[in-house]
C-alpha cells in the first residue's frame, strides 16, 4: 500500500546514479527503479539483445547475483529475490518490497557474456507524512487505581507497528523516578486484532501474594503511592511514524481488589415496555473494560436480544438499548464467567482465593444470569 | 545450600468449550500447497520432521512439510555472528526493522530454522530461514510447501459484543507434539487464564481441541489462574509429563494422562526462580547416564537442572525464603543473554544469544 501511495513519486525522485565502466557499454543500458510493478523492482534496461539472450537462461541465485547485484550496502549479502529477463531488461524483483527510505547499492556486471558493468544507488523516497497518531485513551480510566492492577490497556487513534510496546512505556513514581520491573516483559506484543490496542501486563509474580517475587520486591504499585504512566513518542504507528504527542496518565495506588464479583450488588435499571430506552446494569466497582465490552448479553426466553451495549462511567456502568423497543415481560442478563475487575477478580471467585479446595467444587462457570423484568 | 521447598500446586480442570456461542468459535481445518503465512513463529519439530508453525495474526497453526528444504548441502547447523544484520541484509532491510520469533532444529537435516518478521507495520510479512553446517543461509520457499492447519478457536464473544467487535485475540507461546497431540500454550490479551489446548494431529476439523485452565497456588493455599509460558515433554516415573514454567516464574510438572475432561490433576512445582523471570525456552538433554533440563531465562541466566528428582520430589510445605526454591540447578554463567534456544544434537545445543555486537547464533556444548 505504501510503495502504491508513493509510486508516482519514487519515479519523479528515483536516483539512480548509473556509471559506465565497462567495455561495450550500450548507450542507453541504465540502471532504473521500476516502481509500476506490483512490487517496486530494480531494472536493467536497454541491453542489446545479444546480451539479454545471453543471460536469459536458468542460474542459481548466486550466480545471478554475481551479475545484478542489490544489496543494502557494498559490504552487505545481496537482497533476496527473483531475477528474470524481459525482453531486452533485466529484471530484480525483491522478496519482499523495498523500504521507503532505504538506498540500495546496485551493481551489474555481465561481463561473463561480454556486457556492460554499471552501478547505481536506487531507493524510494521516505514518507514525508508527519505524524498524526496519538493515545486517545487508557484504560482503566480512573484516577485511583488498586495496587494489584493486574493490566492496562492503550488505545490508539490508529493502528500501530508491531514492535514491542513496552519499551515505549515507563512508569513513574511520584518523584519522577521510573518503577523498574513493573511491567511483565513478553517475547510477544499483545494487540487487539486491528493493532489499535495495546495489553500491558503488570508482573503477576508481583501482584500476587506470597509468591517469591511478590515477596523479593513487592508490588510495582503501593496503596497511597502517585504515579504516571507514560506512553513515549518513540512508539511508532503502522507506517513507521512516532506518535504525535507524549501521553500521560497519572493516578494513585487505591486499595488492593480482592474480593469475587458478586452479581447481587449489581443495580439493574429496567426501563418500562414499549420503549427503546437503554437497560442499566451498575457495578459497585469498575470492571476490566475489554471484558466488559464482550462478556454481557440479554436474553429473552434463552434468545439474544438484538441491540448495542455500551459502557460508560468509568467502567461502572454497562447499557443496552434493545434493536426493537422492549416487550414486557422477564429478561436474562448473561454474564461470561471470564468477567473480571481490574485486578482479576471474576464472578464469585476471587483472583487469589485463601480456601483452595472449595474453590475446584464449580471449576468452570461458564456463565451467571441475572433476570430483570420489563414491565408493562 | 539446601533451599527450603515451598508448596505449590497446580490444579489442572479442563474446559470443555465455550458454552456461551459458537459464533467465534472457530473449528476450521484444511491442507494445501503454499501456506499464506500472516505472521510466523514460535516453531516446533516433530520427530519426523514435520515443522509447526504458529501464525500468530492468524490465530493459525500451519504443520509444514519442508520436502526438499527440510536440509541444506551440510548437515548440522553452524554458528554464525550477527546473524541478525545478515538476515535484515538478506531481506534488504535494517537490523531494528526485524524480528527474529523463534529457532528450531530440524530431527534429521540438524539445521537450524529462524523464523523471522520482516517490517513492523501493517506491511509486516513472515519469513523463514534455514542455517546448515556449513554456515550457508536460505531463505525456504513456502510457496512449495505443502501444509495442513488449523484455527484455534477464539475465545466466545457475546452476540451484542461492543461495537460488534471482539478484540481478543490469543497468543501462541509454546508448542510440542506428543503421542498424536499438539500441546500448545497461549496467552490472551485480554482475560488472564491459562490455555493450554491439546489440538489432535493430524488436524481435523472436527475437534480443534481440549482447552485446559491451569491455576497455581502456593504455601498459603491461594490459588491463582496462571498461564503456562514455556514447557517441554518429558517422561517421569514412567508417565509422559509436560515441564511447564509460568508466567510468575515456578517451574511445575504435571502429567498429561491426568488431563481429562471432568477430572482434577494436581502438578507440583519443582522450582521457583525469583523475581522478574520468565522462562523463555527449555529443552532435555543426556549427559553421563543423567537427564537435565536446560532452560534459558530472561533474567536469571541458563540454568541446568537435574530431572532425577523430578518424579520424587516431596510435597513442598514450607515458604521459600531465600532467593530462589525447589530442585536446585546450577546457572550456566557461560551462557549469557540466550533469547533462543534449541538442542542441536547430543552433545550441543543451538543459541541465539544478545550480545553488543548484535545477535549472534552460536553452537555451544551442553553443560
Amino acid at each position: 500500500m505504501i510503495v502504491r501511495a508513493l509510486r508516482a513519486a519514487a519515479l519523479a525522485s528515483l536516483i539512480a546514479l548509473a556509471v559506465a565502466c565497462g567495455r561495450g557499454t550500450p548507450p542507453s543500458a541504465a540502471i532504473v527503479l521500476n516502481t509500476s510493478t506490483p512490487t517496486a523492482s530494480v531494472e536493467v534496461t536497454g541491453l542489446s539483445s545479444d546480451i539479454a539472450a545471453a543471460l536469459e537462461k536458468p542460474r542459481t541465485p548466486e550466480a545471478w547475483a554475481s551479475i545484478l547485484r542489490v544489496a543494502v550496502s557494498s559490504e552487505a549479502p545481496p537482497v533476496l529475490g527473483t531475477y528474470r529477463v524481459v525482453g531486452r531488461t533485466l529484471r530484480f524483483t525483491p522478496a519482499f518490497p523495498f523500504d521507503p527510505g532505504r538506498q540500495y547499492q546496485v551493481r551489474f556486471d555481465a561481463s561473463i557474456v561480454h556486457g556492460p558493468v554499471l552501478a547505481a544507488t536506487v531507493g524510494l523516497p521516505a514518507s514525508v507524512d508527519a505524524p498524526s497518531t496519538t493515545v486517545a485513551a487508557v484504560y482503566p480510566s480512573g484516577d485511583v487505581l488498586p495496587e494489584n492492577l493486574l493490566r492496562m490497556y492503550v488505545i490508539f487513534s490508529a493502528p500501530m507497528s508491531a514492535a514491542s510496546g513496552i519499551g515505549h512505556l515507563e512508569l513513574l513514581g511520584a518523584d519522577g523516578t521510573p518503577v523498574e520491573g513493573a511491567f511483565l516483559p513478553l517475547d510477544y506484543e499483545f494487540w487487539s486484532p486491528d493493532h489499535t490496542r495495546f495489553t500491558v501486563f503488570f508482573d503477576p509474580g508481583r501482584v500476587k501474594r506470597g509468591i517469591l517475587p511478590n515477596r523479593q520486591s513487592g508490588r510495582a504499585l503501593v496503596r497511597g503511592g502517585r504515579y504516571t504512566l507514560v506512553v513515549k513518542t518513540t512508539w511508532r504507528d503502522a507506517n513507521g511514524r512516532p506518535l504525535k504527542e507524549e501521553f500521560l496518565k497519572t493516578f494513585m495506588a487505591g486499595a488492593a481488589e480482592m474480593q469475587p464479583l458478586d452479581t447481587a450488588d449489581w443495580r439493574i435499571q429496567a426501563p418500562g415496555g414499549g420503549s427503546r430506552a437503554p437497560l442499566s446494569v451498575r457495578f459497585p466497582k469498575p470492571l476490566d473494560r475489554a471484558l466488559l465490552t464482550r462478556a454481557l448479553d440479554v436474553r429473552r426466553a434463552g434468545e439474544p436480544v438484538a441491540g448495542e451495549a455500551h459502557v460508560d462511567d468509568g467502567e461502572t456502568r454497562w447499557r443496552f438499548t434493545p434493536r426493537e423497543p422492549w416487550a414486557p415481560g422477564r429478561y436474562e442478563l448473561l454474564a461470561l464467567s471470564i468477567l473480571e475487575d481490574r485486578a482479576g477478580n471474576q464472578i464469585g471467585r476471587a483472583f487469589e482465593v485463601d480456601n483452595f479446595e472449595t474453590v475446584d467444587k464449580d471449576p468452570d462457570p461458564k456463565t451467571v444470569t441475572v433476570g430483570f423484568t420489563i414491565a408493562k | 545450600m539446601r533451599n527450603a521447598f515451598i508448596t505449590i500446586v497446580v490444579v489442572v480442570a479442563l474446559v470443555a468449550g465455550a458454552a456461551w456461542t459458537t459464533s467465534s468459535a472457530r473449528a476450521v481445518a484444511e491442507s494445501g500447497q503454499g501456506p499464506k503465512l500472516t505472521s510466523v513463529g514460535p516453531l516446533a519439530f516433530s520427530a519426523d520432521g514435520t515443522l509447526f508453525a504458529a501464525d500468530n495474526l492468524a490465530a493459525t497453526i500451519y504443520s509444514l512439510d519442508l520436502g526438499t528444504q527440510a536440509a541444506g548441502a551440510t548437515p548440522g547447523a553452524k554458528g554464525l555472528d550477527g546473524i541478525d544484520k545478515t538476515l535484515a541484509d538478506m531481506l534488504g532491510t535494517a537490523p531494528g526493522e526485524i524480528a527474529i520469533t523463534d529457532l528450531a532444529v530440524h530431527p534429521r537435516s540438524h539445521n537450524a530454522f529462524v523464523s523471522v518478521m520482516r517490517g513492523q507495520g501493517a506491511s509486516a510479512s513472515p519469513a523463514l530461514f534455514r542455517v546448515d553446517g556449513a554456515g550457508k543461509i536460505d531463505l525456504v520457499t513456502l510457496q512449495s510447501l505443502k501444509f495442513s492447519k488449523v484455527e484455534l478457536p477464539n475465545a466466545p464473544a457475546a452476540p451484542n459484543t461492543v461495537s460488534r467487535r471482539n478484540s481478543r485475540s490469543e497468543t501462541v507461546t509454546d508448542m510440542a507434539l506428543v503421542d498424536g497431540k499438539l500441546w500448545v500454550a497461549g496467552l490472551s490479551n485480554e482475560e488472564f487464564a491459562s490455555k493450554l489446548r491439546a489440538i489432535p494431529y493430524p488436524f481435523s476439523a472436527v475437534d480443534n481441541g481440549t482447552s485446559v485452565e491451569i491455576f497455581h497456588g502456593n504455601h498459603a493455599a491461594v490459588e491463582t489462574r496462571s498461564p503456562v509460558y514455556a514447557f517441554v515433554p518429558y517422561t517421569v516415573g514412567g508417565q509422559q509429563n509436560l515441564i511447564a514454567g509460568y508466567l510468575c516464574t515456578p517451574l511445575v510438572k504435571f502429567a498429561i494422562a491426568g488431563l481429562k475432561a471432568g477430572e482434577k490433576v494436581r502438578g507440583t512445582t519443582i522450582a521457583e526462580l525469583g523475581a522478574g523471570n520468565r522462562p523463555i525456552d527449555m529443552l532435555v538433554y543426556n549427559k553421563g547416564g543423567q537427564d537435565f533440563l536446560l532452560m534459558s531465562n530472561t533474567s536469571r541466566g541458563v540454568m541446568k537442572i537435574p530431572t532425577r528428582d523430578f518424579a520424587t520430589a516431596t510435597p513442598i510445605t514450607t515458604p521459600v525464603t531465600r532467593e530462589t526454591g525447589g530442585i536446585p540447578y546450577e546457572t550456566i554463567a557461560s551462557m549469557r543473554g540466550i533469547e533462543q534456544m534449541d538442542l542441536l544434537d547430543a552433545q550441543n545445543s543451538i543459541v541465539l544469544a544478545r550480545t553488543q555486537a548484535g545477535l549472534n547464533l552460536q553452537v555451544v556444548p551442553l553443560p
